[in-house]
């Protein structure tokens, strides 16, 4: 199938699923409404991010979890995340960076990621390469994990004819999928390919049965994705890492931090001088992936 | 028709069946909302609405353990809407965090902090909810293995296994097979006359005369002439009672779970109760059982089947040995975090021995690509290294008993310096103080440490060191008089009768052993350079305590295991890390059986029928002493000092040897894809004359349980309770508790009129209700104490550990019990009923017993993980260095002496001969090794992990790969000597073959293939059924890859249908194989 041809039938599909539960609720138009005008009646501005005052959040400290500096660092980055919280969101800047020495190459981040955005079949916010150098007996193995790179020059965004994607305040790149007409020029864009479209296809499809883990709504950006009837609220848009988002705004770290056995993934406010990722981003060994391409991704590693 | 039409079809004819999760309406098989939470701020100004995050509140939370591997992770199961929706680490628990949070934490804080977990433990969701998982009772409607089912009633399933009967009339060829059942099989049922004919057996197993045996074999005869019926052959009464050939054993079994078999195997009285241990690292165990062997009574017992792990969290310096790390080896969570955090800091460094370039060699300061099987070798070189230059812990070894040890600041001490007798044949028997008049014997008396309302009377006679050239005597338990023994002795000494006897001291006879060969020599069989194994050997000597070797299967799983386990065993003594931060951790639990001050005793039991006579495996008993001795080699391998024998069980049926077993349950097993040569099993299994009755309890059809007659389905280890336990590098007391998560797949049944899903534990009650026995239902625990459900014994457990060892835990307050209820809104009724479950413990221990589950088990606190610069949890005992009772015991094989001190052995048959003939033509040894995405046969249906890794394929070097032609995407079949066509014959004309594509690369010794377990099946999911008359399709992306056990060597001397063995230890051989690759 040529690219033409893929983004049509991409588009068409996405329509029909979606022109009734969005577009004819919100325009008051019929199902069978033509691609274009539907296009058209989403050239709306990019959504808008609340900032200020209302996006303060107080989350209660723990009552009686105890924090030293023997503390696992789950506890402390999400001791500090709390305090970013408080901070209004355009004066946080979320940050990730992931140490490749202590990288064991699990995926144990891989799959919690999947299980907890209710990914699709065919659908991965963050894998982990492998790299094998060396001759034997004298090798070396690195292991890279890739979520989206926040980047602070997104080439993704200025891509979308619908403004369906955009950088947040706090440096995370969003999309909306109720605008997002799955076009799919993001996912071309992206020079690392960590946006991938969501085709709406379930892990058991080719199974006696669909299972109720994937009927589950997510949560990504707060939001209720509930599935209409057999159709997931997120099918034929462009997917990607959010940074947990929906997570991070109820004091909860992503679940790649979480989840990672090897604690590789460090996550805080950059703004916050006494944080654990500031510390982090002090140290010289750092690398950026492509970094020629010039979009500044926010997601740097440490060799 | 489009193929997605056509499984569209088959699965809506499908859904009226109701036999498979897939077949039924799932809407109505989850309820409970989900509890509220405030809706978010804002994210996306926008018209859609919120989605409050629910997944960090304690009413949407249970915390259990997994069970994806071994390892028994806690884990923190949320609930969304009433589904399974995520699983992240417990935070209470050692295993997913460092330091794990306070027990004493408020359940609301931990419910708002993830601890780690693997992805096989993310993966979960997937066990629990998959479509192929089976939820009626089915009853083969065609031939073993054909895949034909159909589903039956539950209480039919048990009265046809019960009663018998010709119960499959229906399949061509068996029209008029007629099936004993359990209830005939059971023919002893008398405890009296079975505990007299236990007592006399055990008279003519212990006669050693010839004709004074067979006299008294013609003595019981007349003696239990009215019961002879009911053995199995009254002309060897030691094969025991007819009960023991129902055979009952099982894959993966925990505590609790394990209770139900042994309640039910005590009532049966059946002795074949077996378990697995030896086709994961069971010569590992055996070794050190035999080195934690006690001297109480004046005799060696009380070894624990256990080893030992290193504490990561102290560690300076650890060589692990054969074990994959980060990827396996109990486990990736708990021992990662701990070594990445050190290695980074800088405080620890590891060296890696493996021939495959792993994860964990990539973390390494050093890695030695061994040669397999020459583990031995390369221990003993080191052994030598560091007697050589005086670098081992001489106040440790000199300690000759528990005072020396106290009065050195140790926990445990050796018989390092204890005298061993040598005669013509090598080492034999320790030196007795009365063998040389030194010390006259004393009558004493003991607790009887397996009984401990009873006392042992016995003569100590002690043992013997030489202090300063002298000898002197010791008793090893003496904690008073500290005995400190001269290290290397090796010297002739009168004894009482002034005869001159030569002996050695254990220390002596290691280093003799450890120089039989020089260093160079020794590195050269291992296939390490000599450099490397200094620096391994430096390193591990220049950190005191808080250095050790960590071992597993790579060195355990081979036809040596038991030796090369022993030789790294005793480079650890050298160094005597034992009970020391950062050295070597026995680990330790919390009692849930009630053997520790709880409030019930859950090992009473009445009614049984005392099992005696020969396990269908040959455990734990001498050939020699048995009626059916008959020279050597027997005709079939004995286990003196280990059980569990996995790869017995089967093909000891084919060969009736020791008898005939007429009925086998297996339960969450899959020797038939788990074992090497496990193809062997299938001969067996599908023929009904060799095995009448073969009945499974599993979740899914799987690549065993395909074979059986009846499989009945089985909770998930999402959906069930177990007693996990903890494992030995864990240094922190804990037990972890499995408790229902979600609610029971599997349909339900009334037994003793309780409402249950079908389970095992529903299984076990079903038959013992059915069979009249009294292992479960009315006061099975003691009066007015029943089994009626499960629960009754779970949640008695539960109490146990709520309430004994310094008072228990907390109580839970008014607002943590509501938040348990709470949190069980979406358990059906059949699972959880707070009102039964507060009548089963008693009021007066519900609150401990919210607390405990509350928190998924209990959880000695960090900070007490230590005690100074000790463990505090300690092994603290005796080590036996010298192990008097192996050596005591022969290869039934050959008739030989088993080695009581460390060895290098070579690889060997059964029968002693070498491996060479089978190695002619073929060049290159095959391994396996796990990787972190799979558990051998139960995770291939976790969508996620294999969206990951799809398949596998043969490692190979870029070296071998070149010189055979080969590159990368290659499709090549494995094929050996002992399985030339390279397959896998399922039967029924269904064959698997063992072809994978190659994947070349640096990272692996030339000379060495690989591949990783856990693709490749079958089953599971992976084949089509007919269920009903109706076709299951099998999912393809269940089955990818290569599973190559198949051409592992079948041992000759064991008519080809067992593979290799180790005759000592157990464990079956996975890495001594040599194939070639055919390029397909």
């Amino acid at each position: 199938m040529d690219k033409n041809k893929k983004e049509e039938t991409l588009l068409t599909k996405n329509l029909s699923r979606k022109s009734f539960l969005v577009t004819a609720g919100v325009a008051g138009i019929g199902v069978l409404v033509a691609a274009e005008a539907a296009t058209k009646s989403r050239l709306v501005p990019p959504v808008e991010i609340p900032t200020g005052e209302t996006t303060i959040i107080k989350i209660d400290d723990f009552k009686t979890v105890k924090i030293d500096s023997k503390s696992d660092i789950l506890i402390r980055m999400q001791v500090e995340l709390k305090k970013a919280l408080t901070k209004p969101v355009e004066q946080r800047k979320w940050k990730m960076m992931i140490d490749t020495r202590k990288c064991v190459g699990c995926h144990a981040c891989t799959v919690s990621c999947i299980a907890e955005n209710k990914l699709p079949q065919g659908v991965i916010y963050r894998p982990v390469t492998t790299i094998e150098m060396g001759t034997y007996p004298n090798l070396k193995m690195k292991f890279l994990p890739q979520p989206c790179m926040q980047c602070d020059t997104p080439s993704c965004v200025p891509v979308c004819p619908v403004n369906a994607t955009g950088k947040r305040p706090d440096g995370i790149i969003n999309i909306d999928y109720d605008v997002c007409i799955g076009c799919g020029n993001c996912i071309e864009a992206c020079p690392y390919k960590h946006r991938s479209m969501d085709t709406g296809t379930n892990y058991c499809d080719e199974t006696p049965s669909v299972q109720p883990y994937e009927l589950l709504p997510n949560h990504e950006y707060g939001k209720d994705w509930t599935r209409e009837g057999e159709f997931s609220a997120t099918e034929g848009s462009a997917r990607k890492c959010t940074f947990c988002l929906h997570r991070l705004e109820v004091g909860e770290l992503p679940q790649c931090v979480t989840t990672c056995i090897g604690r590789a993934t460090y996550f805080g406010d950059i703004n916050d001088p006494n944080s654990l990722i500031a510390e982090m981003a002090a140290k010289p060994n750092q690398m950026k992936l492509l970094e020629d391409k010039g979009t500044n991704p926010t997601v740097t590693y440490l060799m | 028709m489009k193929n997605s039409d056509k499984i569209n079809i088959k699965r809506r004819n499908f859904l009226g069946k109701g036999a498979l999760l897939g077949g039924v309406s799932l809407a109505g098989m989850f309820f409970g909302g989900t509890a509220s939470a405030k809706a978010q701020t804002a994210i996306l100004k926008k018209k859609r609405g919120e989605k409050p995050y629910e997944l960090n509140n304690a009413e949407n939370i249970i915390y259990s353990s997994c069970l994806n591997c071994n390892t028994g992770c806690g884990m923190k199961v949320k609930i969304q809407d009433g589904v399974l929706s995520k699983i992240d680490g417990n935070p209470y628990s050692p295993f997913t965090m460092v330091p794990h949070i306070d027990y004493k934490n408020s359940i609301d804080d931990a419910a708002k902090i993830d601890g780690g977990l693997c992805p096989k433990g993310q993966a979960g969701v997937q066990i629990a909810y998959d479509p192929y998982r089976i939820r009626q009772v089915l009853k083969r409607d065609g031939k073993r293995g054909e895949n034909k089912w159909k589903s039956v009633p539950f209480d039919q399933a048990i009265t046809e296994i019960t009663e018998g009967g010709n119960l499959f009339a229906h399949v061509p060829g068996e029209e008029n097979r007629y099936v004993e059942g359990l209830r005939s099989i059971r023919a002893l049922k008398d405890n009296d006359v079975a505990s007299a004919m236990a007592k006399d057996v055990d008279g003519i197993f212990n006669e050693k005369d010839k004709t004074k045996k067979k006299e008294l074999v013609e003595a019981f005869k007349v003696t239990y002439a009215a019961d002879l019926d009911k053995l199995i052959d009254p002309n060897h009464p030691d094969l025991g009672p007819k009960n023991n050939q129902f055979v009952m054993a099982w894959g993966r079994l925990k505590n609790g779970r394990k209770d139900f078999f042994n309640r039910l195997g005590a009532a049966f009285g059946t002795t074949n109760l077996h378990g697995h241990t030896t086709v994961c690292q069971g010569s590992l165990y055996f070794t050190c059982k035999g080195i934690s062997e006690q001297y109480i009574g004046a005799k060696f017992t009380e070894g624990q089947k256990f080893y030992w792990q290193t504490d990561i969290e102290s560690a300076e310096y650890i060589l692990f040995v054969g074990s994959n790390v980060l990827e396996a080896n109990y486990g990736p969570t708990n021992r990662t975090v701990r070594l990445m955090n050190n290695l980074e800091k800088g405080t620890t460094k590891i060296g890696v021995v493996d021939p495959r370039f792993s994860k964990a060699a990539s973390k390494a300061k050093t890695w030695l690509p061994i040669k397999p099987g020459e583990d031995g070798a390369l221990a003993l070189a080191i052994v030598q290294w560091m007697i050589d230059n005086n670098r081992y812990d001489s106040k440790f070894l000199k300690s000759a008993n528990k005072a020396a040890a106290k009065e050195a600041g140790e926990a445990s001490w050796s018989n390092a310096t204890w005298l061993v007798e040598i005669t013509e044949k090598g080492p034999g028997k320790l030196v007795r103080a009365t063998d040389l008049g030194i010390k006259a014997a004393e009558k004493r008396v003991v607790d009887d440490p397996k009984d401990k309302t009873k006392e042992i009377n016995y003569t100590e006679d002690f043992f013997t060191v030489m202090v300063n050239g002298k000898p002197m005597w010791v008793d090893p338990n003496d904690e008073d008089e500290a005995v400190y023994g001269d290290l290397f002795i090796d010297t002739t000494i009168k004894n009482k009768d002034g005869k001159d006897v030569r002996v050695k001291s254990g220390m002596q006879i290691l280093k003799e052993s450890a120089n039989e060969k020089s260093f160079a020599e020794w590195c050269n069989l291992a296939g390490i350079s000599q450099d490397a194994a200094v620096e391994v050997a430096t390193d591990l000597t220049s950190h005191g305590k808080k250095a050790s070797v960590d071992l597993h299967r790579g060195v355990a799983q081979h036809t040596n295991g038991f030796y090369n386990v022993y030789c790294w065993m005793a480079v650890n003594m050298l160094i005597g890390s034992f009970d020391w931060a950062g050295g070597l951790s026995a680990g330790a639990t919390y009692k849930y059986d009630g053997s520790n001050d709880g409030v019930f005793d859950l090992k009473k039991q009445s009614g049984k029928v005392k099992a005696f006579g020969i396990s269908s495996i040959r455990h734990e008993v001498d050939y020699e002493k048995s009626t059916l001795f008959a020279g050597y080699p027997a005709k079939r391998n004995w286990y003196p000092l280990s059980s569990d024998m996995y790869q017995e069980i089967i093909p000891s049926i084919g060969d009736a040897y020791p008898y005939g077993v007429k009925a086998l349950f297996m339960y969450m097993g899959a020797p038939t894809y788990a074992l090497p040569a496990g193809q062997t099993n299938i001969e067996v299994l599908s023929d009904v004359n060799k095995l009448p009755l073969f009945f499974t309890s599993d979740i899914l059809v799987g690549t065993t349980s395909m074979y059986s007659d009846y499989i009945f389905p089985d909770l998930s280890y999402l959906e069930r309770w177990e007693f996990q336990g903890n494992h030995f590098n864990n240094i922190y007391k804990i037990e972890t508790v499995r408790q229902p998560a979600i609610s029971p797949i599997p349909e339900t049944v009334k037994i003793y009129g309780e409402e249950m899903p079908i389970s095992l534990e529903a299984l076990f009650m079903g038959i013992n209700e059915k069979l009249g026995l009294k292992a479960f239902g009315k006061d099975a625990l003691g009066s007015g104490l029943h089994i009626n459900r499960p629960e009754d014994l779970y949640l008695r457990g539960v109490a146990n550990l709520g309430t004994s060892e310094n008072g228990g835990v907390p109580m839970a307050s008014k607002a943590e019990q509501e938040a348990f209820s709470k949190a069980r809104r979406h358990l059906d009724k059949s699972v959880f009923d707070e009102d039964k479950w507060k009548k089963i413990v008693g009021k007066e221990n519900w609150a401990q017993v919210v607390y405990v589950l509350n928190r998924g088990g209990r959880f000695q606190e960090h900070s007490k993980g230590l005690s100074g610069k000790m463990l505090a949890n300690k092994y603290g005992k005796l080590l036996n260095l010298y192990q008097e009772k192996t050596a005591s015991k022969k290869y039934s094989g050959t008739g030989k002496s088993y080695y009581g001190y460390p060895k290098y052995v070579p690889l060997a048959q059964f029968d002693g001969k070498p491996l060479d003939k089978l190695a002619d033509g073929y060049d290159l040894t095959l391994i396996t090794h796990r990787t972190i995405t799979q558990t051998k046969s139960r995770t291939n249906g976790a969508y996620w992990l294999t969206a990951i890794e799809p398949d596998n394929g043969i490692i190979i070097s870029n070296q071998d790969a070149y010189r055979l032609g080969l590159k990368a995407g290659d499709m090549v079949k494995v094929v050996s000597a002992t399985n030339k066509e390279g397959i896998y014959d399922l039967k029924h004309g269904n064959t698997k073959e063992m072809i994978g594509k190659v994947i070349p690369t640096e990272g692996i010794r030339p000379g060495v293939i690989s591949f990783t377990l856990g693709f490749g099946n079958w089953a599971s999911g992976a084949a089509d059924m007919l269920i009903n008359g109706e076709v299951v399709v099998g999912d393809e992306r269940r089955g990818k890859g290569i599973m190559a056990n198949a051409a592992m060597w079948t041992d000759p001397s064991l008519n080809n249908n067992t593979c290799l063995v180790d005759p000592v230890g157990g464990s079956v051989s996975f890495y001594d194989t040599k194939v070639n690759l055919v390029k397909v």
